[in-house]
């Protein structure tokens, strides 16, 4: 802790216990706030976050890993037991087909009859499924699911760095969400209603709740009840508690640790599913968007917890669940009540978890780690860029993209290179905050929607020409990134992704669907100067060359996007090679040390926020101007996921990595070709995109680029004739004693490089000369160490090496 | 003599445990200075302490300005320089890389200009006297993972250097040296101080600290229990006691 002036724990506690404490007095002693907190639909969905965050509390405890995709995997139980009650399907992902790209050719080649044999997409159990049957099933699916995040993917990644695990979690969410999507399109689905409880209302006397609700309420408190049984009184729960202090504690009481993971993430996939299904019956209805959403209030409710708290996680749970209902009330009823527009201001109940989550990290959280506390581990390696990148990188990528951009490329083609573009520019800013400072942002998309909507504004409303408001859009992401940097300044590594996160979700609800912002159904318009309006079919004369071929999109707004990520490739690989960039990998690899060094951590830490919004808010702003309207869509906190997605694939750590990434994102060029040249719907986008996440940080976690870099090092050093010989270990001893003169016996590498010779030198003969005269004269070293050491040197003396590998 | 650093009463505290505890120690201009003492005595707590990384209680006063409110990279720009028990060099950068990060201080403007021209050529003396002293000029361009052991510890101690600060606390530098390259290591500390750079060493190397330290200080549950040359400190009962005491124990 560097500032000793931090608020004393009684303060600490007893500020947010009293704020809650007033906030539940004033709730309770109005009527219809208390009605509409204590709500049936509040508590469903309170025990629906609870059981989140208490699947959450689960696999943290057992595996140190914060599961982003916990709420995903209730939505997808609930569609599994859907599945069969509706029709007795057990749906399969949809993995991509190996065969199919040899469809793909043969079609390409003109046959297009030809088909090879379909993927099973499902397994068949006869017709719709009664309750007990269908619910077993799916919570057997739910454990074999748990079973296979813990062997194929988090297991290999219990050593990984936090942002392997954040990013594997991600990838786990995108994909489930993609898997229904494809399967069930994004449109609600019915669920029919649990058997043995109904929609009667149950008078409790303080409310009123229905019999469905009450169920699924205390169906969560009797799993909080047992799992705090289970990890709190039982062997299990103490091997456990063993294992996370280190993998030999479990092994004593007899458990194996891989094991006991393998338990929890069953369990909370187990816990998580039962919820989901539970919950969906109770409303009927499950889509793929709204459940997954909830891992905010889950996290946010399990941070209250300390991730091991099932009793305060629970109750913070249901609050934050409950809050929600409270919250749409005072919307419509209170005049205090924030407005836009007339309107209330939509989504407050969003800002809630945000602002437990701030406040909870602000008084716990530490600016910089204390000792023994892991740091992020190593992240991909990011390399400076070589003199000849930088000369020919930027005229090169100009010229590929360019000539077949303006001149040959069909206009879907086009698209999607614009597309690529703009996604280069999105993982750039991610290039910078994660691969340079390693600060995990899930909010990237957010900070350009924020400039976008006020490219939008300032361009239609307050006539700014081009490329004014681009400047102005990118210093709102600014303050934003700067905003979001000041919880950053104190948390780090997960932590960091959650508030993010939430920041994410709440800014889409508040400022993207806020139609006093947004523009309402059709959107904002941007005023886009003709010449970039990617709808202008019109072609341009420039210097005897006709530009354009009177289709969609204007080739004049490739142009434009493409001098934009060249100039700001540029300054990210100059960031990389620059003093700031220095400071930022060293704050990466090491908080503390940084500090030590010198480096104001917090400030730099701001600058790389302050940065990478800007290269965002540009993004978004040329986002807008492409396209002339500006929708929410674009912006929403699952794109931010899948940017986040497709950088880590390419490399998160180089202008390279960025622009391999933006060739993979949604709608780019890598999508482009495969849904031209081999059919591959949309919907794979996704689903690719979190498949190949998992794969890149199980597997390969330097990505694409950084994966081809080193296979690039390996071959040319296998081709290269073998270089001299390393020098030898010592070294030290070797080259003292070649370029050992009397005059300088302490200076040993001037002349002497280490390669010249392997001449064997006896290293005792380093010393003969004596030191260079001190003023203050000591007895040689030699003699006193020893006659020194014989006194004192005993114990700790004796054995130097262990005492100082010790930590 | 000036004096460079000075606590006062100063204690770390960690839940119940003092691992620190009202210790007063001196460290004045131009002197090397051993602070020893067993395993768990409270050493990598002082440095932690009068560098910035925990909290402390009493004064410490630097220069001749009171520093223990300061957060850690105002100490270290002060002056106050340390290296880690446990090595933590910045992985991704080169040898000179690290060194740079010590050695440099970043402005507003140069933050502006380095996004335009990042190799504009910059002051290097300061990281070529550093890897000189130490000996691992020739390392320079590598990265930490490629070099030996005991060539990252003078690393991490040549980044602490480069920043040419008045003081430098170093935690166990010298483990896992031999005696070859301890003695070597020994004759290094002095080049060090002779350049105007005063030291606390902290080691177990009885032989080095000994061998090369002006006076030393030995603590055992953070408390002072000796103080003097290191001829007084290695003829003293208690220092015997505690350190036979430990033997006994483990
Ligand atoms: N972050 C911490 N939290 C709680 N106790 C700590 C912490 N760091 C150190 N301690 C305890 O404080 C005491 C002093 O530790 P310290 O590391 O300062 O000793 P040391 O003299 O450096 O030992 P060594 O020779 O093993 O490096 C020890 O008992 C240690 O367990
Ligand atoms: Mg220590």
């Amino acid at each position: 802790m560097t500032r000793p002036r931090t608020p004393s724990a009684r303060l600490r506690t007893g500020v947010p216990a009293l704020v809650v404490v007033a906030l539940l007095a004033v709730i309770l002693a109005k009527g219809d706030y208390r009605a509409n907190f204590f709500s049936g639909g509040g508590f469903a969905l309170g025990a629906l976050v609870a059981a989140i965050a208490l699947g959450v509390v689960v696999t943290y405890r057992g595996s140190g890993v914060v599961n982003l995709a916990g709420a995903a995997v209730a939505m997808y139980a609930a569609y599994v037991y859907a599945d069969l009650r509706a029709h007795g399907d057990l749906f399969l992902p949809p993995l991509p087909n190996p065969l199919a790209p040899i469809e793909g050719l043969v079609h390409l080649a003109g046959d297009d009859s030809f088909a090879v044999p379909h993927w099973p997409t499902s397994v068949s159990f006869g017709t719709a499924m009664g309750f007990w049957p269908a619910l077993v099933l799916a919570l057997v699916f739910c454990a074999l699911f748990g079973l296979v995040l813990h062997v194929a993917v988090f297991r290999p990644l219990r050593h990984a760095p936090v942002l392997a695990k954040v990013v594997a979690s991600v990838g786990v969410l995108l994909f489930l969400q993609a898997v229904v999507v494809r399967r069930f399109s994004t449109t609600t689905q019915v669920v029919g209603p649990l058997p043995f409880v109904d929609k009667t209302q149950v008078d409790l006397g303080l409310f009123k709740i229905t019999q469905e609700q009450l169920f699924v309420v205390c169906l969560v408190l009797v799993l909080a009840v047992a799992l705090w049984a289970l990890f709190g009184r039982s062997r299990f729960g103490l091997a456990v508690r063993a294992a996370a202090e280190n993998e030999k504690g479990a092994t004593v009481l007899g458990f194996s640790a891989d094991r006991l993971a393998a338990a929890t993430w069953v369990l909370s996939t187990v816990v998580t599913g039962l919820l989901g299904i539970f919950v969906a019956s109770v409303n009927s209805a499950v889509d793929p968007n709204t459940m997954p959403a909830l891992i905010v209030p889950a996290v946010t409710a399990a941070l209250v917890g300390g991730f091991t708290s099932f009793g305060w996680t629970t109750l913070a749970a249901f609050g934050l669940g409950m809050q929600v209902s409270l919250v749409t009330f005072l919307g419509a009823n209170e005049s205090w009540f924030p407005k836009a527009g007339g309107l209330p201001v939509p989504g407050v109940d969003l800002l809630v978890p945000l602002v437990v989550i701030v406040a909870v990290l602000a008084l716990r959280g530490q600016s910089l780690p204390t000792r023994g506390v892991l740091g992020p581990g190593r992240l991909p390696f990011s390399p400076s860029a070589r003199p000849w990148a930088l000369r020919y990188g930027g005229p090169g990528l100009a010229v590929v993209a360019l000539i077949p951009g303006v001149f040959f490329l069909s206009p879907a083609m086009r698209d999607g290179l614009t597309n690529t573009l703009t996604g280069i520019v999105i993982c750039l800013s991610i290039v910078v905050l994660t691969g340079f400072i390693g600060q995990i942002s899930l909010a990237q998309t957010s900070f350009a929607g924020l400039s976008a909507y006020t490219v939008a504004s300032l361009s239609t409303h307050h006539g700014w020409p081009f490329p004014l408001p681009i400047l102005a859009g990118a210093a709102v992401a600014v303050v934003a990134g700067v905003l979001v940097a000041l919880p950053a300044l104190r948390v780090r590594g997960v932590h960091l992704a959650i508030a993010t996160l939430a920041f994410a979700v709440a800014v889409d609800k508040v400022v993207f669907a806020n139609s006093w912002i947004n523009g309402g159904f059709d959107g904002a318009t941007v005023t886009t100067p003709d010449l970039l309006r990617s709808q202008d079919t019109a072609t341009h004369e420039f210097l005897g060359v006709t530009i354009g071929d009177g289709t969609q999109p204007n080739p004049l707004t490739l142009v434009f996007c493409l001098v934009v990520v060249v100039a700001l490739g540029y300054l990210v690989a100059n960031l990389r090679r620059s003093l700031t960039g220095r400071q930022m990998l060293a704050i990466r690899s090491n908080e503390r040390a940084a500090a030590a060094a010198g480096v104001n951590v917090a400030a730099v830490k701001v600058l790389a926020f302050g940065v990478s919004a800007f290269i965002a808010g540009v993004g978004g702003a040329v986002i807008a101007y492409r396209t002339g309207n500006v929708t929410p869509d674009k912006f929403l906190y699952d794109k931010s996921l899948m940017f986040f997605a497709f950088a880590y694939l390419g490399g998160i750590a180089s202008v390279t990595g960025a622009v391999t990434g933006g060739l993979l994102v949604g709608g780019g060029l890598g999508f482009t070709v495969l849904n031209q040249v081999f059919g591959l719907p949309d919907e794979f986008v996704l689903l690719l995109g979190g498949l190949g996440l998992v794969v890149t940080a199980v597997l390969n976690p330097e990505g694409v680029a950084g994966k081809a870099r080193t296979d690039l090092l390996a071959l040319r050093r296998r081709l290269r004739p073998p270089a001299p010989a390393d020098p030898p270990t010592s070294t030290d001893s070797a080259t003292m004693a070649d370029s050992s003169t009397p005059a300088e016996p302490l200076i040993p590498a001037d002349t002497a490089t280490p390669t010249t010779g392997p001449t064997p030198t006896v290293p005792s003969a380093a010393p003969t000369p004596n030191a260079a005269p001190t003023p203050n004269a000591a007895p040689t070293p030699v003699a006193s160490g020893s006659a020194a050491g014989s006194h004192v040197s005993g114990s700790a003396g004796a054995t130097p090496a262990v005492a100082g590998e010790a930590r | 003599m000036t004096e460079l650093l000075r606590t006062e009463a100063m204690s770390v505290v960690y839940g119940g445990l003092h691992a620190v505890n009202g210790l007063d120690l001196r460290v004045d201009e131009g002197r090397l200075v051993g602070l020893i003492g067993p395993n768990g005595a409270g050493k990598t707590s002082f440095i932690d302490g009068i560098s910035g990384f925990t909290r402390t209680q009493g004064a410490i006063h630097f220069r001749g300005r009171r520093v223990d409110r300061e957060p850690a990279h105002r100490r270290a720009r002060l002056g106050l320089g340390r290296t880690w028990q446990s090595l933590e060099l910045f992985e991704d950068l080169t040898v000179r890389e690290n060194l740079q990060v010590g050695a440099e201080r970043q402005t507003v403007g140069g933050f502006l200009l380095d996004l335009v021209r990042p190799g504009r050529q910059r002051d290097q003396t300061d990281v070529d006297w550093a890897l000189d002293v130490l000996g691992i000029a020739h390392l320079a361009d590598r990265l930490p993972t490629e070099i030996s052991h005991g060539q990252r510890k003078l690393v991490g101690a040549g980044r602490t250097l480069a920043a040419r600060p008045a003081l430098i606390c170093m935690d166990e530098p010298a483990a896992g040296l031999d005696t070859t390259e301890s003695e070597q290591f020994g004759r290094r500390l002095r080049r060090i101080v002779d350049a105007g750079v005063s030291i606390l060493l902290v080691d177990h190397d009885m032989g080095l600290v000994m061998g090369v330290c002006d006076e030393v200080y030995v603590i055992e549950f953070g408390t002072r229990i000796a103080h003097g040359t290191p001829a007084q400190v290695v003829a003293d009962e208690k220092v015997r006691a505690a350190y036979l005491g430990t033997k006994a124990a483990s």
